[in-house]
């Protein structure tokens, strides 16, 4: 437990100082170092001002395969700078209705849907929409880190040189900087050429997140994202996940209740293809108005 | 009747005798029959696992064995030397370094050393495109009432003996190539390097390239269905995670499918040049079996295993041997050749593999 890199950087980022500093003169937000965003002038000069305020709106939205309804009219909208847990029993739909975010469900063979999913006010199945540039706006982490066979550097890069955002020597920079985000350059620095497979998987997930941040994502979508890590990386990239947020609208479908409750700010509550409930996450968890919602975060039915 | 009836009588008399183990005889019997059995399994895997090695061993040594007499006459110049010549079979032999050999033999076998190389470089080059693409859509793009039938088919084509192939090659496709592909080609390449190696006259469709295209639709069979079989064991995970991350179906494919197994994808390659290498009976056929070395692709030429295949009839009427001995050490040089390949194909893997996963591997 204590040779895991993670918790080094973790340790060593939460003492504000020298790896601090670093990211302020790059402008890249460190997880512990916290980014403060009460400022009135920062406010003022907020890109996202006069924008609406849920990033991600859902209208009505039905899925199905083939002729079974996966779920049903869901009506929801993810504001801007927030965590929503998305919580439910195994096949209630959550993570169906979370790939259907990135349109990662249309090649699914009998997918269908209804309803509207909005990006910013504009329907993600809008005709003409880019499905390349769709998913760079929207993010994604799984279930388990899932690197590509490429150097630790190149799968920073991934994206980036897919979305030709960025080429040349600025890849080191970006690279540099995305995994200083994430905490593990430090673990990282001496072997950028080497494979990723030999990273422990909290390492590996890490970098999955370094890799889905370098793109500059509106959204990210996380798909039960610490179900494969141990508890104390599962701890760490929680932390990250808290200190995305302001800058980011984060979705994550998990089936660990204490996680939902510790890291987001509003829970949707899945059960059998409905949105039973959702809510901020203390009213849900604390005085759920749905028996099921109920029954189901106090452990009784799941 | 009486002795079924003696033994019946006999049994109650023990009845249940025990052994020194406690058990009665039955189970001593069954005991002693399994102890038997696990002992011929054993000495028959055993038997099964040195044969191989032992087949091959005995076949290396044989020809190194034969071959010998020639090694040391021929020397260096068997490698660099062009022309075999049996020499006089009628006149007074000739002894050097104490090897008997008719006079004016002469064994020089650069051109079916070379020969044996282009003609695999070639059906590699054209066979491994062709099969990562085959592979790749019956993995990845058809639908599985296409993909099944087409995977069946392109299989049988493995089928098909090199002899009806060849035969195909030598009558059908060859001059078919001579009059489309190759003038075409012979006009339209540019005069650098390597590539003028494909001007000249075209000849009519018996030569080098005919040889080399033959060889690589009997290979592009072996490298599909290996690849298609890496390709499957590719996890759906880090190719969502591509298009996740907002690549083009074409960067999926290519960033992360392939590289996934292109390590494997080597040692399909190494597969299919090996069995290349040593493709006779098409390549008699299809290439013209000229002993030279080939002036542009599309010249007659002729292959080490070729030359001996058509050639040992002839060796053979050497009253010395040394005919036969020069034969054996063309195909000890054949069976280096392949080694070597093997080995380089290992080495490649062994420097490719460090970024990749191992396949089969969840992530």
């Amino acid at each position: 437990m204590a040779t895991e890199p993670p918790v080094a950087g973790a340790a060593s980022g939460a003492a504000p100082g020298l790896s601090g500093g670093k990211h302020v003169a790059t402008g890249t937000p460190s997880p512990a170092a916290g980014i403060p965003r009460v400022d009135p002038v920062l406010d003022a000069l907020d890109p996202d001002r006069g924008r609406p305020a849920n990033v991600v709106e859902t209208h009505g939205l039905t899925l199905r395969f083939l002729d079974k309804t996966i779920l049903s009219s869901i009506d929801m909208g993810f504001e801007r700078g927030t965590i929503t847990a998305l919580i439910g029993p195994t096949g209630s739909g959550k993570s169906t209705f979370l790939r259907t975010l990135n349109r990662m469900n249309d090649k699914v063979t009998g997918f269908r849907y209804e309803g509207s999913v909005t990006l910013e006010g504009r329907s993600i199945w809008a005709p003409g929409t880019d499905l390349l540039e769709l998913r760079r706006r929207v993010g994604m982490l799984f279930q388990r880190p899932n690197p590509f066979p490429m150097s630790i550097r190149d799968n920073v890069v991934a994206g980036v040189r897919a979305h030709r955002i960025a080429k040349g020597r600025q890849l080191d920079v970006v690279a540099e900087q995305r995994l200083r985000e994430v905490g593990l350059w430090d673990a990282v620095q001496d072997r950028l050429n080497d494979s990723p497979f030999r990273l422990s998987g909290g390492q590996q997930q890490l970098l999955c997140l370094a890799r889905a941040l370098a793109v500059g994502p509106d959204v990210l979508l996380l798909d039960e994202p610490t179900s494969s890590l141990d508890p104390i990386s599962t701890e760490y990239v929680e932390a990250l996940l808290a200190q995305l947020a302001p800058a980011l609208t984060l979705i994550v479908v998990t089936h660990n209740l204490a996680q939902a409750r510790r890291v987001s700010h509003r829970t949707m509550f899945f059960y059998d293809g409905r949105l039973v409930e959702h809510g901020p996450t203390d009213q849900v968890f604390e005085h759920p108005r749905d028996p099921q919602t109920e029954r189901y975060v106090t452990g009784r039915i799941g | 009747m009486t002795a079924v009836g003696g033994a019946a009588g006999e049994a109650p008399a023990a009845p249940c005798r025990l052994d020194q183990a406690g058990r009665p005889p039955l189970r001593r019997a069954a005991g002693l029959l399994r102890s038997g059995e696990t002992h011929a399994w054993r000495w028959g895997a055993r038997v099964a696992v040195l044969l191989p090695l032992a087949g091959l061993l005995f076949a290396v040594v044989v020809l190194a064995v034969k071959a010998y007499p020639a090694v040391r006459v021929n020397g260096g110049t068997f490698f660099t030397g062009s022309g075999f010549k049996i020499g006089s079979t009628y006149a007074v032999t000739t002894h050097t370094a104490g090897v008997a050999h008719p006079k004016g033999s002469f064994y020089g076998a650069w051109p079916l050393i070379a020969g044996t190389l282009q003609t695999s470089v070639i059906a590699v080059a054209v066979a491994l495109p062709v099969s990562i693409g085959c592979a790749f859509a019956l993995t990845e793009r058809l639908p599985a009432f296409i993909s099944r039938p087409l995977g069946f088919a392109i299989e049988l084509l493995a089928g098909v003996p090199s002899v009806v192939l060849g035969l195909w090659g030598v009558l059908t496709f060859g001059p078919w190539l001579a009059r489309t592909l190759y003038p075409f080609l012979a006009d339209h390449l540019p005069n650098v390097p390597v590539l003028d190696f494909f001007k000249g006259t075209v000849g009519h469709g018996e030569g080098l390239l005919t040889g080399g295209l033959v060889l690589s639709l009997m290979i592009v069979p072996i490298i599909t269905a290996t690849t298609a079989d890496l390709f499957r064991q590719v996890p759906v995970l880090p190719k969502e995670g591509g298009e996740a991350l907002g690549m083009t179906d074409v960067e999926v494919a290519h960033k992360i499918t392939l590289r996934w197994v292109r390590s494997g994808i080597i040692g399909a390659t190494a597969l299919g040049l090996g069995r290349a290498l040593g493709e006779t009976m098409a390549i008699v056929l299809t290439v013209g079996a000229i002993f030279r070395l080939a002036p542009n692709a599309y010249s007659p030429m002729s292959t080490i295993a070729a030359a001996i295949a058509t050639q040992l009839d002839s060796a053979l009427t050497d009253g010395t041997g040394f005919a036969v001995a020069s034969y054996a050490e063309l195909a000890l040089v054949l069976a280096v050749i392949s080694v070597l390949v093997n080995l380089l194909a290992r080495w490649i893997v062994r420097r490719t593999s460090h970024l990749g996963a191992p396949v089969g591997r969840a992530a």
